[in-house]
């Protein structure tokens, strides 16, 4: 279940990385398989570092990096003697900011309501998750089918509503899910 | 017993100096400078000389009362003067000769004449050489400056006779513009330099620097080695250069060679010597200056026409006839030269000063490093930001293009930002690719933002995310909400610091 999404469950390893310009960076750091930036595994390998020097192949490339600077979550790195300037954010930091900026509705947008009214019989993620878009996050039981309730979004789970074993109706909210597609 | 050669210099030209005395079989000498102690240099001399220049208000390098009296102290049988410091400063050659010491460039004289611009272009116009069309010497007034601007075509330079640092100097687009321009420029040369001389100019908007490498003897054999493209420069100061260049056709190479060598022959020049030529962008070419020194850019004529310009130098200067003749000199390939300066080109290339934690060069047959540092070296603000030139050479333009872009992608420092990134730019740069940069690039093309790319922006923000990443995972541990496992982000077998 769930193995060959890009997304695996641990959301605290989700972190956003903006450029002073604007440009911004969504980029996962799974514990045991290569990174995720902008949703896309990257064949980066990582090569050595040693104190703030880091080295990565890409593509046959080496691309050789030193932290320069370092301000809280604000950070110079230099890349082949060129600098750039990030700030990092944690997702919940960039989900809470967002929320603040009235983004919330869209947000709420992706919140998973009960298409029919049935009985919960198992549910697969816990709160803080992270999930991808059309991965199961619960199996709902109506007139003794089994429907897969899926995520319309990826996302980390806010709150779960439901617990296995409870009946629910029609529309009822089953999961709220913040979107990290925003 | 072996002659003793003294490199009144340091950095990566005593090095390459100290190479041809020890292959010519001489004693290498240097001076060891309180200002940098521990210079790479120091590792390769037979001899080291302690400066204690320390307290002193000049590097031993500027004080030629100091260099001559050690000198001779230690029985020094020749000087090279490297480039820069005293290389050209003809008080410094006559020192050498009245204490009996053979300094390696040609005459005093020379010096002096090559050193003075009006002389050395009136020598050139005696021997046919085309100058910068203009009036020749100051003219009287706004009046008489129009007569020639007219003559000369538009745009012209005004310069003040007396000036210097862009004082004095306006470029006059327009006929109607000249005599405003005139009083205000000459105003302004009055009240900075007591003189309100000016001269007229022909001035060229996109011009290209090329220099024809000159080798003489004291027998009156003078040959040249093709010429070097030096266009790319900031601050007028040349960062990458080529040779042969791309501007400059095998009819031209011969016409403009063979003007050189006369020029050379006519004013008795020996020893290394370069022809400066100003070329507008209808290919008329103009004389600008001779420079009586090795320069730092001799490597790529080295490189094309393997002539060893300094083992010459060492030679002429020991009186050794040139065994050279101008049909043995053949141009094979190209080469570039990149130099690595600790310049800050993502901020006007402001120097940078401090400890250099690592460095790696790129090896290969065709690359050549010219270094004056190594890791744990220091960079000191004393001394200028050049500390290593890469050079590289291929079988035609476009191959050496490639291939040193490929050798400044395996050159990394860490410590201190260079020029590499801005050489790694220039060489990608349709401009430069088409051949048709020229002095005024880097003013009116080059932008820092042409330095970034997507993919080293990417692998930025991947490093900065695994810094912030491996400490925020570890504090927020305490969490009871996520799940932590211990810190083994993908990186992070390698285990981080924290």
């Amino acid at each position: 279940m769930g193995t060959s999404y890009i997304y695996k469950r641990d959301a605290s390893r989700l972190f956003i990385a903006l450029r002073e310009n604007g440009k911004r960076y969504k980029i996962y750091i799974p514990k045991d398989s290569k990174p995720v930036i902008n949703g896309i595994e990257k064949d980066i390998d990582f090569i050595e570092q040693e104190d703030f020097h880091y080295s990565f192949d890409w593509h046959g490339k080496r691309f050789h990096c030193e932290l320069v600077s370092r301000d809280q979550n604000k950070a110079i790195i230099k890349v082949n003697g060129v600098e750039y300037r990030f700030s990092i954010e944690s997702i919940f930091s960039y989900i809470r900011r967002g929320m603040i900026n009235n983004l919330e509705k869209q947000l709420n947008d992706n919140n998973i309501i009960a298409p029919m009214p049935g009985k919960i019989v198992d549910i697969f993620l816990s709160e803080g998750d992270l999930v991808n878009e059309g991965e199961p996050i619960l199996i709902l039981e109506a007139m003794k089918m089994q429907n897969e309730i899926t995520a319309t979004c990826n996302g980390v789970i806010r709150k779960i509503r439901v617990q296995s074993g409870q009946s629910v109706m029609k529309d009822e909210l089953l999961v709220d899910i913040n979107s990290i597609d925003v | 017993m072996k002659k003793r050669i003294l490199i009144a210099n340091r950095g990566e030209i005593a090095i390459r100096i100290i190479r041809s005395a020890h292959k010519l079989g001489l004693l290498a000498v240097v001076f060891q400078s309180d200002k940098e102690p521990d210079a790479l240099y120091l590792k390769y001399a037979d001899e080291i000389i302690p400066a204690h220049d320390l307290l002193l208000d000049k590097p031993i390098f500027l004080d030629m009362e100091r260099i001559l009296s050690l000198a001779v102290e230690h029985q020094i049988d020749m000087i090279h003067p490297g480039y820069g410091f005293l290389s050209e400063n003809p008080d410094f050659a006559a020192l050498c000769e009245a204490h009996q010491i053979n300094f390696i460039g040609p005459s005093p004289q020379l010096i002096r004449d090559m050193g003075l611009k009006t002389v050395a272009k009136s020598m050139a116009i005696k021997t046919g050489l085309p100058l910068v069309p203009g009036s020749d010497g100051p003219v009287p007034d706004a009046a008489t400056a129009k007569v020639f601007a007219d003559k000369i075509g538009y745009p012209v330079i005004l310069k003040a006779s007396a000036g210097g640092g862009g004082r004095g100097m306006r470029i006059v687009e327009k006929p109607e513009t000249i005599e405003r321009n005139f009083k205000s420029a000459s105003d302004e040369a009055l009240a900075a330099f007591g003189n309100g001389d000016m001269f007229v100019e022909k001035y060229l908007q996109n011009p290209k620097h090329l220099e024809f490498q000159i080798l003489g003897d004291k027998y009156g054999n003078v040959i040249h080695l093709g010429e070097r493209e030096c266009s790319l420069q900031r601050k007028h100061q040349k960062i990458l250069e080529e040779a042969p260049s791309a501007s400059v056709t095998p009819e031209m190479r011969q016409q403009m060679g063979e003007m050189a060598v006369r020029f050379a022959k006519s004013i008795g020049y020996y020893s290394a010597g370069t022809i400066e030529y100003i070329m507008d962008e209808d290919g008329s070419y103009f004389f600008m200056e001779m420079n009586t020194r090795i320069q730092v850019e001799h490597p790529v004529t080295e490189i094309i026409t393997g002539v060893d310009l300094v083992d010459w130098q060492i030679r002429v200067a020991l009186n050794e006839k040139l065994t050279l003749k101008q049909e043995d000199i053949k141009i094979n390939g190209w080469a570039i030269e990149c130099r690595v300066n600790t310049e800050d080109p993502q901020n006007r290339f402001s120097p940078q000063t401090g400890f250099i934690d690592k460095i790696h060069f790129p090896v290969g047959d065709n690359i050549r490093i010219e270094t004056g540092v190594q890791s744990g070296s220091i960079v000191t603000p004393y001394f200028d930001s050049m500390i290593a030139k890469i050079i590289v050479h291929g079988d035609n333009r476009s191959d050496v293009i490639e291939k040193t872009l490929k050798a400044l992608y395996e050159f990394s420092l860490i410590g201190l930002k260079t020029t590499v990134p801005f050489c790694r730019t220039v060489l990608q740069h349709p401009d430069f690719v088409n051949a048709t940069y020229t002095t005024r690039w880097v003013g009116h093309v080059y932008k820092p933002e042409m330095l970034e790319n997507e993919e080293d922006e990417l692998i930025a923000a991947l490093t900065a995310t695994i810094m912030y990443a491996s400490e925020y995972l570890q504090l927020s541990s305490d969490v009871p909400t996520y799940k932590n496992d211990t810190l083994n982000v993908w990186v992070l077998n390698k285990r981080l610091n924290y």
